[in-house]
């Protein structure tokens, strides 16, 4: 077992079809850090978090989260992560409330942690009453900050999240921005996430990776690479490597 | 919507004219058995020559029905029916013919095989009709009567006209396979939604996620199916037993007690119908949730669902209409092969105490069962339920380039 890292990655390669989504990606990210993927569309950035939570299988190379191989012990891994795709969805007949309870009972069979968790879900959404309605009646931004919620409420080892504040305004996306920097903060979780909001990136991140073509082409620290690319934020960074500035 | 009715009247029609043609030709190519037991006697001899000129005949003499169910007779010339010309028959038909006596009646007793067929099953015991009348019309009218038995499960039931019998049972024939088609589309629809609705709802990324054994997803989606499946069929049943019943109580025939008469199945008879049912069942959610893997949204999925409605619709049609047992053989293999069959024959089975056919079809059906299961459990332990998607159009595309190669 490898300590410190919560996920190591090696050469890990993604065929669908003819498409080579990811092509011998390599990625290490320690324990307790909040990780940025950045990359253009297409580059292989929800791939990689779909087989870092045991989605969707490598065609080859190995991942390995917590020291767990991501497909020998995938349903071990399972229960020390999270996962938010990108286009996920609430229950739509349950009420925000239930939707916690009844995501919450897959983590915990104890109904006292069960509580905890949906008590202390129900606060870090910050939907107030509007959890005991409908999430079909939900606005976009409110049923994204249940489903962080629920991300977060098991305080898992791994959190991965796929683009967190895609297309939320700007309310929505400080308070889905601050909860996960708090909840890291006072639980240790780590943060695994893609983006495309590079401001955001460089706000929450502790290190970011640029993925392109399926390969990770540069990694490191937000200040350090605008330092190493001379650019005074994170999207200069980006178009100097992609190479269209 | 367009497709569907272009296609499924003109199979109805097929299923229909063929159903016709297949009791038509088997009532005109069995043999008629008569037992003579006014064996020398003119109009016993005139009886059967007239009955010669239009129906296949064997004769047998001094033989009681008795006799001749125990002999094997019918499964001997392969025949499910027998004409008795009893002990008196001359004698009678003369004092009624000759000397005018009209308090005497001739008659022939008539025994028909019941085997729960059906629609058409009366279809050759209408032509014995046929030729009675004509025998009448020839020499005078209504000097000759014909006495109708049935022969039910191997014992006769004397009185118990067997065209009345059927017209009854006729009821059954249709409430079943139509219960069961319904119940069956209706659950693999259910079924087919379970886990599209997961796909358009993007809820079944963050599910597959969780610490839950995958094969427990899919017998959780199995399960609840099942238990709206079930409900929806009670309470369909029971309606559809209300509405079949307002019609039986206007028919002179319900007089034939079916209880008394053993056409009613027994407890096992229904434990087994209840098992039929179920593995089918079964079968067919679990046959709806793998095609709907393939599907990105409901719609999707209910349109893959809808090519397996002619299996259900077929069989169940063709066997509201036709016995089973009196089908060709390669259509009765296709029929066998057919999970979706099974309920209905094993509906029939029971009624008639055909214990081995149900069981036989029990475990066809669970094996079918098993491996579709297995199938269901492989997709959903791989990465093929996010990323399976069948098209037919592509499947026809590929067929095509492939055949011009």
């Amino acid at each position: 077992m490898t300590l410190g890292l919560a996920v190591e990655g090696k050469s890990v390669v993604k065929i669908f079809g003819s498409i080579r989504a990811l092509d011998g990606l390599d990625l290490t990210i320690s324990e307790g850090e909040i990780y940025g993927l950045i990359g253009p569309n297409g580059a292989g950035k929800t791939t990689c978090l779909r087989i870092i939570s045991t989605l969707i299988l490598p065609t080859s190379g190995t991942v390995k989260v917590f020291g767990l191989d991501a497909v020998k012990d995938a349903g071990e891994i399972r229960k020390i992560i999270s996962y938010l795709p990108e286009e996920a969805g609430a229950y739509r007949n349950l009420s925000g409330i239930e939707y916690l309870e009844f995501m919450a009972r897959f983590k915990t069979g104890n109904r006292e942690e069960t509580d905890r968790m949906v008590t202390e879900a129900a606060e870090v959404s910050g939907l107030g009453d509007r959890l005991r309605d409908r999430a079909k009646t939900y606005s976009k931004g409110m049923k994204r900050r249940l489903l962080v919620a629920r991300a977060l409420m098991s305080k898992p080892k791994l959190s991965v999240l796929d683009e967190p504040a895609s297309g939320l305004d700007v309310m929505h996306t400080y308070h889905v921005r601050e909860t996960i920097k708090r909840f890291v903060k006072e639980h240790g979780v780590t943060v695994l996430l893609s983006s495309h909001n590079m401001l955001e990136v460089e706000h929450l991140c502790d290190r970011v990776a640029l993925l392109n073509k399926g390969k990770l082409v540069i990694e490191g620290r937000p200040q350090d690479l605008k330092q190493q690319f001379s650019s005074s934020n994170l999207e200069e960074v980006f178009a100097k490597v992609v190479g269209f500035a | 919507m367009i497709i569907v009715p272009l296609l499924m009247f003109p199979v109805l029609g097929a299923i229909m004219s063929f159903s016709v043609h297949t009791a038509q030709e088997k009532a005109a190519t069995a043999t008629t058995l008569i037992l003579n037991n006014d064996a020398g006697g003119n109009y016993s001899d005139l009886f059967i020559s007239f009955v010669k000129t239009s129906l296949k005949v064997y004769v047998v003499n001094n033989t009681t029905p008795e006799q001749a169910l125990a002999q094997n007779l019918l499964s001997r010339y392969n025949s499910t029916y027998f004409l008795e010309i009893p002990q008196g028959f001359t004698a009678n038909m003369t004092q009624r013919l000759n000397m005018n006596n009209t308090t005497v009646t001739a008659s022939v007793n008539f025994y028909v095989v019941f085997s729960g067929g059906g629609a058409f099953e009366n279809i050759g015991t209408s032509l014995i009709d046929n030729s009675v009348s004509q025998f009448n019309r020839y020499l005078a009218p209504d000097v000759l009567a014909i006495q109708k038995s049935a022969i039910i499960k191997g014992e006769i039931e004397r009185r118990v006209d067997p065209s009345a019998l059927s017209t009854l049972m006729v009821s059954q024939a249709i409430a079943m396979p139509v219960t069961i088609m319904i119940l069956l589309t209706y659950s693999m629809q259910i079924a087919a939604t379970s886990v599209a609705m997961e796909k358009e709802e993007k809820t079944l990324e963050t599910l597959l996620t969780l610490p839950v054994d995958r094969f427990a997803i899919l017998m959780g989606k199995l399960a609840g199916s099942v238990l709206v499946a079930g409900v929806g069929a009670l309470t369909y049943m029971v309606g559809f037993t209300f509405y079949i019943n307002s019609f039986s109580s206007l028919m002179s025939s319900s007089a034939i007690d079916l209880a008394s008469l053993g056409l009613v199945p027994s407890l096992l008879g229904y434990l087994l119908l209840g098992v039929s049912l179920f593995v089918t069942l079964l079968s067919a959610l679990a046959l709806a949730v793998v095609l709907s893997a393939f599907a990105d949204d409901v719609r999707g999925a209910q349109s893959l669902v809808g090519y397996i409605y002619p299996l259900l619709i077929i069989p169940a049609l063709l066997m509201i209409y036709i016995d089973f047992n009196s089908l060709p053989t390669w259509l009765r293999i296709i029929l066998f092969i057919i999970p979706y069959s099974h309920p209905i024959l094993a509906s029939k089975a029971v009624t008639m105490g055909d214990y081995p056919t149900s069981v036989l079809g029990i475990i066809y059906v669970s094996l079918f069962t098993i491996s579709i299961m297995y199938a269901a459990s492989r997709l959903f332990a791989t990465e093929k339920i996010l990323t399976a998607k069948l098209k037919f159009k592509d499947l026809w595309k590929r067929g095509n380039v492939e055949a011009e190669k």
